[in-house]
């Protein structure tokens, strides 16, 4: 979202001195043999999970947390101690589980302005890179944004428990999708459903799409039962089942493929056969 | 970095087991009661917030943080404006995520 549109790599950094190496891109560009898949993008995490984080081996300019390189990290609290310099703005972040100290290089007038709207007791969305400085850990700022729908705290906070959880360590050594993860991490949520719903599809994993299927079989059994013959829309589906849309296609493209569902009225509106 | 002073996410069920300590939640406001305000907690249980709100009028809904002075109350020290619409179904899960077995990531 922001991260592509409004940063600019080059600005950002000349200013405060730091090379971006190939491994601090935002986007997911192809990861240099040294580095392994591991590096997500933007990950999201809590003050706590930062203090934990060790230091990646010789790259002094990466991180370990729950054994997967990180270095692009996004946080969300509240702006304590906001001072501004001629060259940055420096604020303290604390977000529940701990506070960091964040540093904004202002070259650009979009820095300015964007740090002229954060105030002091405000929530904001950091994003930015982890760096130690005299054996401190701190986050370089490239984006600073005030939080305007409070949805996003709680999806930030659940955010961070679901990239825990795609942490390639956990799951044995299966690889992760770095793509699903990065799309679901910069989208505030407006609808609290959609939280959930990402919770609950790491359950449907294990099984496979069989469980879904079957979800969705059932209600559209359940649909043709009362009578609705225009069977039901897809909406309506990811809705009632509280799943998100892309397993609700997949299984209605296996269902439809066994010949157990058809589509009606058009390519949304699907029926038990 | 400091990592000293957490305040824990609670619910109505959860405060009880975090008395003394520092909190935070977000209440539906109900009303005030002798110079404090009462409210729903997440999980739609009364919860009593003491301390000083801002100067600014409350929405309906508030996140408080401070100190759990009981089983059912909190001495707030910051207190947040959170809006008319807030969806404390997923806040109320988060709480108990965040208590449960993801707590490593929290405190």
């Amino acid at each position: 979202m922001f991260s592509s549109s409004q940063f600019d790599a080059t600005s950002a950094f000349s200013g405060g001195g730091f090379m971006p190496s190939q491994s601090t891109q935002l986007t997911d560009s192809t990861p240099s043999p040294a580095k392994s898949r591991n590096s997500l993008g933007v990950v999201p995490v809590t003050v706590k999970q930062i203090s934990q984080a060790s230091q990646s081996g010789d790259e002094k300019s990466s991180f370990v947390i729950n054994g997967v390189d990180v270095t692009n990290v996004t946080v969300v609290g509240m702006v304590f101690d906001k001072a501004e310099k001629s060259t940055d703005v420096s604020f303290l972040i604390d977000d529940g589980t701990g506070r960091i100290g964040c540093r904004r290089w202002v070259t650009e007038n979009f820095d300015k302005l964007e740090m002229e709207a954060v105030q002091d007791g405000m929530y904001v969305r950091v994003i930015g890179h982890l760096r130690v400085f005299q054996d401190v850990k701190q986050l370089v700022a490239f984006s600073v944004r005030p939080v305007t729908n409070f949805d996003e705290i709680t999806f930030h906070f659940i955010d961070c428990i679901h990239s825990h959880l795609q942490n390639p360590k956990l799951q044995g050594g299966a690889s992760t999708h770095p793509h699903m993860v990065e799309s679901s991490m910069n989208t505030p949520v407006q609808n609290g459903q959609t939280i959930t719903s990402n919770l609950m599809s790491k359950q449907f994993d294990v099984d496979g799409l069989r469980d879904c299927d079957q979800l969705v079989l059932d209600r559209l059994q359940q649909s043709s039962s009362i009578g609705q013959e225009k069977g039901m829309h897809m909406d309506e589906l990811c809705q009632q089942l509280k799943l998100p849309m892309e397993k609700i296609r997949e299984s209605i493209r296996s269902l439809e493929d066994e010949g157990l569902i058809y589509s009606t009225i058009d390519e949304f509106h699907y029926k038990a056969t | 970095m400091d990592t000293s002073k957490p305040a824990i996410f609670v619910n109505g069920a959860l405060l009880p087991m975090h008395v003394r300590k520092r909190v935070r939640t977000v209440i539906q406001v109900v009303g005030a009661d002798r110079g404090a305000i009462v409210g729903k907690s997440p999980d739609d249980l009364q919860l009593v917030v003491k301390g000083s709100p801002p100067s600014a009028p409350l929405s309906n809904f508030v996140e408080v943080i401070g100190i759990a002075d009981s089983e059912k109350s909190i001495q707030a020290e910051i207190w947040t404006n959170f809006g008319e619409v807030f969806d404390t179904h997923s806040y109320n899960q988060l709480c108990q995520l965040a208590n449960g077995e993801y707590q490593h990531l929290f405190l």
